[in-house]
């Protein structure tokens, strides 16, 4: 089914130990007795290896095993006797499994014969419960096959990479240096070469000039000569000369300094090659092949299918493809959780298919690919598919999408759906459409170990459902980007392009682009962690993220590039800032904080399911006057309760506030305190005196947190306090608190 | 905040404008020049970033946002790091911190305990439970 060779690797390997426990385990029974804790532990053993022979089927070794932990079975319930030639039986199993491993080491199967008398022997203590004839004792064992290995830890491997991350950020460093180094060295030969060819025609120039009359030389190398004996110079004849004889050692010193630049560039390049050979090495001891976990999967799976009244044949591709050991145990769950959907809602029975003309036998083909540093995994059936037409019947009356939103999606996006919590539960999903229960749940264990998934299917022919995941999660490839002069990444696994502003005039004000036929949300970066207020760079940049589908695009002011990094956690102290996945530091040491592309999108997956976002005409949830002098002011606010579905008006002043109020129906008046011709809190006063208005909400939003400030306000009736700047979870939570909009909102 | 002083008996002593605060020596690593913090957007005004050291974060804390302290001047900023259960935080000084020793059982005011510190200033995970059972 799958590349063997490999997996009878890992089993010698592991073999090895478990005879070890079971050699030392048979010698503490001899020379201690029979304790339980002894008795047991070579239980264990027995009971792993005869699982690790029968996924690599070696048949014979298993059912010695399989007997010897028979034998131990009726030791352990004291059904037979604990006797000393009880232990003589097992050495001469052992011995017999020690010869089978021998023989896989050599030929990769088992050559000799399974020896019947023994496991008869051992058939009949264990059905009659007593031992019938004296074994003659073995003292010496069959020496294991040599497999040059040793087992480590995993937390040492672990540690060797936190000194070669550290390895990798002091390579970047030198990185970063050389550059300057050969920017200091180009500018240095420069200047150099100025100043030669200058004084070169300096000293040219000035030889062909007429001496002066006040010629003079002082250099007693030419005082030693007479005048006649020797062509008259001056002291600057000397000196330019002088110059330029310098001038050349000093070029000829530059030419040298370069080609040391070079070579050490060249040094420094085989350095970083060896440390990505060092980095990749140290990586793949880490790895296994996924086959490994596929055998097991394989096992689970047929259970579950003949437990359905379902025949189907699995195939296994590319199961020698290696992944990170603690990304292989995470993918478990998800995989089989998708193989048990598919064998319970998508293959037909045997019956069905026969009638619509298919193979009686279903299939299901898992194909492991590599593709760069990521592993993708595609899981793909022959049976009903998914219909779409029920896709959406479900996310309209689970009030995850609105009809007008359909129309605007096209199949790849409705079909995602089925990821959103809330699609599907166990209890009352009609499992003959929108297949699946939990797909949520498969969703949630993928993006932890930064992987995607997706699905593709076709009524009545197929579905498949590919993950892709990177194969370690050690280091992760991210993009660097730079928002107010500060430097985040982002994990480049859900990035599927990157636009250029200029081609998206409008984004900014519609926070929406139409890409390749796709209206995608946009959200602005600088708006979301600074509350920056308009002041944005010329620059910008519009990435789009792909989750399982559902696209979202974030605009960043410059992106600085990708680069592969260790991300490290933020720390117990910090961990409530969830936004950030961790930190990760830049050559120059510089942190960049990663954040979670996931948390930034949130709010509005959560929007999607309680009342989806419409494009057009939407009944607004609650109104709200905006009073503050700051346009900057006025418009953040304004577009971030708009999003809210809140229809929003604004003034400059109170005056211009109250004679919106006249004739507006308003539920929340949201008012700065210092503003020209009238202030906050004549506006509070006055609105307070007004009969009409006696149950308005006033929210005071200052810079100005003084509790002097926010008593005097109250004091005049204002219901709430915000304080600038501001950012949306303060806004959201403050009007949260106040029931006019509250359950609107969330 | 005053309180009773049994095991400790060496102090740190920093400065917040016009305030003065005591905090274990033993918890105190090291005392750093401030050179240059990055802010975390989105955290709490008194975490005014972090600050590299040796390859790690430590994120540096505002005591003056916390206890409402008005600042003179801003000349001798200091960034002592402390050690809580293994966790390093900094919190800034305006004077450079120096070490005293008290009498066991004497009173000290202004007494900072660093794993109360730590929990009361502890960033905590978002209530709101919905959310993160969503995208967990």
């Amino acid at each position: 089914m799958i590349d063997q060779t490999e997996l009878i690797k890992y089993f010698l390997l592991e073999s090895e130990e478990y005879i070890n426990t079971l050699i030392e385990g048979l010698e503490d029974l001899e020379n201690k007795g029979f304790s339980q804790e002894t008795l047991e532990s070579i239980y264990r053993a027995i009971h792993t290896l005869k699982g690790s022979a029968s996924i690599v089927k070696f048949n014979k070794i298993a059912t010695l095993a399989h007997k010897l932990e028979d034998l131990f079975d009726s030791i352990i319930n004291n059904e037979i006797q604990q006797d000393i030639s009880i232990i003589n039986i097992a050495r001469r199993v052992v011995n017999s499994i020690i010869t089978l491993i021998n023989e896989v080491s050599t030929y990769n199967e088992e050559k000799s014969e399974l020896d019947s008398n023994l496991v008869n022997l051992i058939d009949e203590i264990v059905e009659k419960k007593v031992i019938l004839q004296i074994e003659e004792a073995q003292d010496t064992y069959v020496s294991l096959p040599m497999t040059n290995a040793v087992r480590v830890e995993l937390s040492v491997i672990d540690s060797l990479f936190d000194i070669l991350s550290e390895i990798i950020v002091q390579k970047n460093v030198i990185n970063d240096r050389e550059k300057e180094l050969k920017y200091l060295v180009e500018e240095i030969l420069k200047s150099g070469k100025k100043l030669f060819s200058e004084i070169v025609s300096f000293s040219d120039r000035y030889w062909l000039s007429p001496l002066s009359d006040k010629t003079k030389v002082i250099d007693t190398f030419f005082t030693d000569f007479s005048d006649l004996e020797f062509d008259r110079y001056d002291e600057y004849h000397i000196f330019t000369r002088k110059i330029a004889e310098i001038t050349n050692d000093i070029n000829e010193s530059l030419n040298e300094l370069i080609s040391f630049s070079e070579h050490l560039s060249a040094n420094f390049k085989t350095l970083g090659r060896e440390i990505n050979t060092l980095k990749d090495n140290l990586l793949s001891i880490r790895m296994l092949p996924i086959g490994r976990l596929l055998n097991k999967i394989s096992e689970a799976i047929k259970d579950t299918a003949n437990n359905l009244g379902k025949q189907i044949n699995f195939e296994i591709k590319g199961g020698d493809i290696k992944i990170d050991k603690p990304v292989l145990d995470l993918l478990y769950e998800p995989i089989i959780h998708i193989l048990r959907n598919a064998i319970d809602h998508g293959i037909e029975t045997p019956e069905q298919r026969l009638a619509i003309g298919k193979p009686e036998k279903g299939n299901i083909k898992l194909n492991v690919k590599k593709e760069g540093k990521y592993v993708v995994i595609s899981i793909t059936d022959d049976g009903k598919g998914i219909d779409i037409e029920k896709v959406k019947e479900i996310a309209i009356n689970k009030n995850l999408l609105s009809q007008e939103q359909i129309l605007y999606m096209n199949n790849e996006e409705i079909l995602s759906y089925i990821f959103v919590p809330g699609f599907s539960t166990s209890e009352d999903v009609d499992f003959q459409s929108g297949r699946g229960m939990g797909l949520n749940i498969v969703k949630t264990a993928i993006a932890k170990l930064k992987g995607t998934i997706e699905v593709f299917s076709e009524i009545r022919k197929q579905t498949t459902f590919t993950i892709k995941i990177p194969q370690s999660l050690s280091i992760t490839n991210l993009l660097i980007f730079k928002s107010s002069e500060l430097e985040f990444a982002v994990p480049i696994n859900y990035i599927e392009e990157i636009l250029i502003i200029d081609d998206f005039p409008e984004v900014k004000s519609e926070r929406l682009i139409n890409h390749k036929n796709r209206f995608i949300p946009v959200k602005i970066f600088s708006e979301l962690y600074f509350s920056s207020n308009g002041k944005q760079s010329e620059k910008g940049y519009i990435i789009i993220f792909n989750f399982s589908g559902i696209r979202k695009a974030l605009l960043v002011d410059n992106i600085l590039g990708q680069e592969e990094a260790a991300i490290y956690p933020l720390g117990k102290f910090l961990e409530g800032l969830t936004q950030y996945i961790g930190y990760v530091l830049s050559g120059q040491g510089t942190p960049r904080l990663v954040i979670d592309p996931l948390k930034i999108f949130e709010e509005e997956f959560i929007f999607t399911i309680s009342k989806p976002l419409t494009l057009e005409s939407v009944p607004y949830t609650g109104t709200v006057l905006i009073v503050d002098d700051s346009i900057s002011v006025r418009k953040s606010l304004q577009t971030l309760l708009e999003t809210k579905n809140i229809r929003v008006y604004t003034a400059k002043n109170g005056a211009e506030a109250l004679s919106i109020l006249e004739d507006k129906n308003v539920d929340i008046v949201i008012t700065d305190l210092e503003m020209p011709v009238m202030h906050g809190y004549e506006l509070i006063n006055k609105l307070r005196k007004d009969i009409r208005f006696k149950d308005l909400t006033i929210i005071v939003l200052t810079s100005r947190g003084t509790r002097k400030h926010q008593e005097k306000a109250i004091d005049l009736g204002a219901d709430g306090f915000l304080i600038k700047p501001f950012d949306e979870k303060t806004i959201t939570e403050l009007l949260r608190n106040f029931p006019i909009l509250k359950n609107q909102i969330y | 905040m005053s309180e009773e002083i049994r095991e400790e008996k060496h102090f740190c002593v920093f400065g917040i404008g016009e305030r003065e605060f005591l905090i274990p020596k033993e918890s105190v690593i090291q005392i750093l020049d401030i050179t240059k913090i990055f802010p975390i957007p989105g955290s709490p005004d008194y975490i005014v970033g972090a600050l590299p050291v040796r390859g790690k974060i430590v994120p540096a804390i505002d005591l003056a946002k916390v206890y409402n302290i008005e600042r003179i001047n801003y000349s001798e900023n200091k960034l002592l790091v402390l050690d809580v259960e293994g966790e390093k935080i900094g919190i800034l000084s305006d004077i450079t911190p120096f070490f005293v020793s008290f009498d066991k059982d004497i009173v000290v005011d202004d007494y900072l305990d660093p794993k109360k510190l730590y929990e009361k200033l502890k960033i905590k995970q978002p209530s709101s439970s919905k959310t993160n059972e969503i995208l967990s």
